[in-house]
């Protein structure tokens, strides 16, 4: 596939977000906002229990993780499972499939553009005000470069699960119900209410091995140094994790797709 | 439009929602999964809350059990907002499609026709899981049972519902100005995560802001004051029912000034 072609749909979505300015700049607003109530949150938090550093974090670290995971969240955001539920109603999906474009790769080209508009206009401006209200608590190297990197592979696991969850509507005409169900279980696991490091050694035995986890928390543990992400080896560890769901998502996503799609009936909408 | 009393709306309602219960019921498959999900949101804020309180025994001053009361207290608060005005959430699409016109064409409020049209029935199951959660923490605190503390414990409920059902009106009816203004409702609907937390964490001018402008704080805290700390109720807790009143009718109002603002899509 020519790349021209995909940086058009990149284009094209990256002109269709931004008709919606204002919504973006709602999002930073609020998102500062919610840096406050992690801020009084967690600052009483720390200030009851008598320590600086408790599982490794101190207070500026979770606040920085939960914040960014907050901005991290708006970025990642893709709403495959209401689009794709939308489409099946209306029927628009016909038009989708008949592209001259596999329909995975069309709809994760599509979404690029408003992914580009969110990381420019809230996540890089919460990561500015972070940096400030913290006094530069996150170290700047490397470290910035493996970030994006992973936050990439991030993107494309979390389309990945979005789209194994998908078609699921096909199947259940719900909606509502599969989507809190997806963005439940991968807000709690990916660390991105409550940071990993909290959870108990058991279960965070075996959460750290699911796929939720490269979404949200090995991006930033890379961000933040954590999770012996300071050493080469702990480093690659991080990014192999990543690598093997990507591939192991991306083929069940196909697989299932593939399936799924036979199942489609559009009423002649 | 002459004035209609309130069975007539009652009598309505009953009507209405019989019918929507009719139409969910066709989508039965949709229902099991959408009370699962329900269940499974619960689940997660508890399970974060244990996790939270095995790091941390106690935050600003409060304990595992009372806090596990201020949690339960905000799960029900919610549930009036779930069940009756989850209409609000479609509003948006509604605007932005011009259906919405049709609401203005009945000889009824137009506030009332549209949220009465949708009960949201999985909002039952927060309202049980929240009235467990007090009746545990309740049992272990040792507060007394008398007829009095259980009314007031119900007008404070009912107190606190309508903070929240204030706020997701002011947010959905930004829709009548803003395109695109999901986001507001998104977020608002966030907010209500820290209404479980007590807001004496808050300070300075932040504490004026979550208290009367973003009133995250009376969607649990100040109302639940009545119950935990009889002997040390802070004003603001006993004036809150008014200030329920206020925020809800303001909203309704801004709502409304939605509505008359709203001139129809061509199609």
């Amino acid at each position: 596939m020519n790349p021209k072609r995909l940086l058009a749909i990149t284009r094209a979505g990256i002109m269709e977000s931004l008709q919606f300015r204002l919504g973006i700049f709602v999002t930073l607003f609020a998102n500062l906002i919610y840096l406050v109530l992690v801020y009084y949150l967690w600052k009483a938090i720390y200030d009851s229990s008598g320590t600086d550093v408790v599982n490794g974090m101190t207070f500026t670290d979770t606040m920085i993780y939960l914040i960014l995971a907050t901005a991290l969240f708006n970025f990642l955001e893709m709403f495959v499972v209401w689009d794709m539920s939308r489409k099946i109603q209306s029927g628009a999906l016909v038009l989708d499939l008949l592209k001259p474009m596999r329909f995975r790769k069309y709809t994760f080209w599509s979404y690029t553009g408003n992914h580009v508009v969110q990381f420019v206009l809230t996540f890089i401006p919460t990561f500015i005000v972070v940096m400030i209200v913290t006094g530069g608590a996150i170290p700047l190297g490397l470290n910035i470069v493996w970030f994006i990197i992973a936050t990439v592979f991030a993107l494309i696991i979390n389309y990945n699960i979005e789209m194994l969850v998908a078609p699921i509507c096909l199947f259940t005409e719900s909606t509502w119900g599969i989507n809190i169900v997806k963005e439940t279980i991968v807000l709690l696991l990916s660390g991105a209410t409550i940071p990993l490091a909290f959870f108990p050694e058991k279960a965070r035995m075996v959460v750290q091995y699911l796929p939720f986890r490269a979404v949200y928390d090995i991006p930033l543990s890379i961000l933040l140094g954590k999770s012996g992400s300071d050493t080469w080896q702990g480093l690659l560890q991080l990014f192999a994790l990543q690598i093997v769901w990507m591939v192991v998502l991306t083929l069940a996503g196909n697989l299932f797709w593939n399936c799924a799609v036979r199942k489609v009936t559009v009423n002649g909408g | 439009m002459q004035k209609r009393g309130l069975i007539f709306y009652a009598r309505m309602y009953r009507k209405i929602l019989v019918q929507d219960l009719k139409s969910k019921m066709s989508y039965r498959a949709d229902f099991v999964i959408s009370t699962f999900g329900m269940i499974m949101t619960n689940l997660s804020g508890f399970v974060t809350f244990l996790i939270l309180f095995r790091n941390f025994p106690t935050i600003n001053g409060w304990d595992y059990y009372h806090m596990l009361f201020l949690y339960g207290f905000s799960l029900v608060a919610l549930t009036p907002v779930q069940c009756f005005f989850d209409n609000n959430w479609n509003l948006r699409f509604m605007v932005q499609s011009g259906d919405f016109i049709k609401y203005c064409f009945r000889p009824v409020n137009v506030f009332f026709y549209f949220i009465s049209e949708v009960f949201d029935v999985k909002g039952l199951g927060q309202l049980a899981f929240g009235i467990g959660t007090i009746v545990y923490a309740w049992v272990h605190i040792g507060i007394p049972v008398t007829p009095l503390v259980i009314v007031k414990l119900i007008v404070y409920l009912l107190t606190a519902s309508l903070f929240m059902i204030a706020l997701m009106n002011f947010a959905a009816a930004t829709c009548f100005w803003i395109k695109g203004s999901g986001y507001v409702m998104v977020i608002m609907f966030r907010f209500k995560d820290f209404a479980k937390y007590p807001a004496s964490i808050f300070s300075g001018i932040f504490k004026v802001i979550f208290t009367f402008i973003i009133p995250i704080a009376f969607i649990a805290y100040y109302p639940s004051l009545v119950i935990l700390q009889p002997g040390n109720v802070p004003p603001l807790s006993w004036i809150s029912p008014l200030f329920g009143i206020v925020f809800v009718y303001l909203s309704y109002k801004f709502w409304m000034l939605g509505v008359r603002k709203y001139d129809f899509t061509g199609s």
